[in-house]
């Protein structure tokens, strides 16, 4: 493990809203981009690209993603970002549109460099308090929880707050987290020097090698990609109403790949989606944190990664306000039981 | 010209048909944009700076609302959707608010080495 290095665990946060209209309309849609590069700005990330749909838009940022739907705001940013300082910014703004906030879920893994992370971010306890100082009273269902996994290295962050207790027909989410990356695999995701190609071109060719593009079958979602200098890939995936994400630090000695997606009770495919994504890394360690999703997909999602070889280490779970239930499962390859 | 060097918006078909069927040998850049779209608004300001830059290129604004037909008949799915179009026909396409993207593509059909 390598003394310092880049952070690839990302802080997770979304952002529920309501309007006084049942039809919101564009909603958060509205929201100029030197509102949004504003609040980017406060918690250092810019875009690199974007791409949207009649549903949503979504934006790849130097520190990862943002979703902005018109009821809804989805940003996860990685290294040593402040992401909990777009809390108050997203909150005015959405009021500017009459929108008002209604639930907020905020998730992590656990820092390779935790030293490396800048105030609120030094520990899960100084987050909370941060949180809990910068969002209204009306959020009065709220949560603070680690869940434990028996890797000491990989536990799961929750802080969640609601106005409403319970989650109505909310779809769930997959945010999977891989560590100790092939070596052979993370190298195609580098850039080659004199390559001729741009960020934007150097990433569709990584979408295309990797088989990213082959994680979702559908021929009607589009990918917006990006490959960092010297180093890194980040991508979206748009499909109707549902995203997915996919986030690569390469390095050795700290490398790091996120894949996160959305799913309904309609979508049988997401098992699936997980275990491609697992395929173009082949990591050491996978932790899948799954947000409102059945006993039943939670079980695909463990079928789906123990056939590829890999053992189940810990299935742990907790209830949250506002969010639901968050199962937290750890997956080592049979060759590595590290802690 | 008092076109060249801008963006022009098509908001009827009569003006796109025009507009695509201008025989002057110039690369067509169509932007296919949605006013609730934000990746749109992210990439407009280039775009501009772009036409700007570039005189010998046609730039062509369409809002998808406005020309649904013509958005659909061009397979315009994602937003933004830039379309480069020669003698009617599409040479190349970029999907997404990407600028080095948009503009090395650009160079690379409009026949110039700069922009």
């Amino acid at each position: 493990m390598a003394v310092s290095g880049f952070e690839g665990f990302e802080k997770r946060l979304e952002l529920q809203f309501s309007g006084r209209d049942p039809v919101i309309g564009i909603g958060l849609r509205e929201l100029d981009f030197k509102s949004l590069e504003q609040v980017l700005h406060q918690v250092q990330c810019t875009v690199v690209s974007a791409l949207g749909n009649q549903h949503f838009d979504s934006y790849v940022l130097s520190e990862s993603s943002l979703f902005v739907y018109p009821n809804k705001i989805i940003i996860k940013t990685c290294g040593t970002t402040q992401l909990l300082k777009s809390v108050q910014p997203f909150i005015n703004h959405a009021r500017t549109l009459n929108l008002r906030i209604v639930a907020l879920r905020y998730t992590r893994g656990s820092f390779i460099f935790p030293e490396a992370q800048p105030h609120p971010h030094t520990s899960f306890h100084e987050e909370v308090v941060y949180l809990e100082d910068n969002i209204p009273e009306h959020l009065c269902y709220r949560k603070a929880s680690v869940i434990p996994s028996k890797l000491t290295s990989h536990s799961w962050h929750v802080f969640s707050a609601g106005a409403v207790e319970y989650p109505d027909g909310v779809p769930y989410t997959v945010e999977m987290c891989m560590t100790d990356l092939d070596q052979t695999l993370a190298r195609k995701f580098f850039r080659h020097p004199n390559d001729g190609k741009n960020g934007d071109s150097a990433g569709r060719e990584m979408t295309e090698l990797t088989g990213i593009s082959r994680i979702n079958i559908n021929p009607n979602a589009h990918i917006c990609d990006f490959a960092f200098d010297p180093c890194g890939y980040s991508m979206n995936g748009i499909d109707g109403d549902r995203y997915s994400t996919i986030h690569v630090t390469p390095e050795h000695g700290f490398s790091y790949a996120s894949f996160e997606c959305v799913g309904s009770v309609y979508n049988a495919d997401i098992a699936d989606m997980v275990k491609k994504a697992v395929k173009v890394f082949c990591p050491g360690t996978v932790s899948v944190a799954t947000t409102n999703a059945s006993d039943d997909m939670c079980m695909r999602i463990k079928g789906a990664v123990e056939q590829l070889g890999m053992k189940c280490r810990s299935w742990s779970m907790d209830e949250f306000p506002a969010a639901g239930t968050v199962v937290f499962q750890t997956f080592t390859t049979r060759r590595n039981i590290r802690t | 010209m008092g076109e060249e060097g801008q963006l022009i918006s098509c908001h009827t078909v009569d003006a796109w048909n025009q507009h695509i069927r201008k025989d002057n040998n110039k690369l067509i850049v169509v932007d296919f944009a949605a006013s609730w779209c934000g990746p749109c608004r992210v990439i407009a300001p280039f775009v501009a700076e772009l036409a700007k830059k570039m005189p010998h290129v046609t730039f062509l604004k369409v809002d998808v609302d406005e020309l649904k037909e013509i958005a659909s008949d061009w397979g315009v799915e994602a937003m933004p959707t830039f379309l480069l179009l020669k003698d009617e026909k599409t040479v190349a396409k970029v999907v997404g608010a990407k600028k080095e993207e948009l503009q090395q593509t650009i160079i690379k059909h409009s026949g110039s080495t700069s922009g």
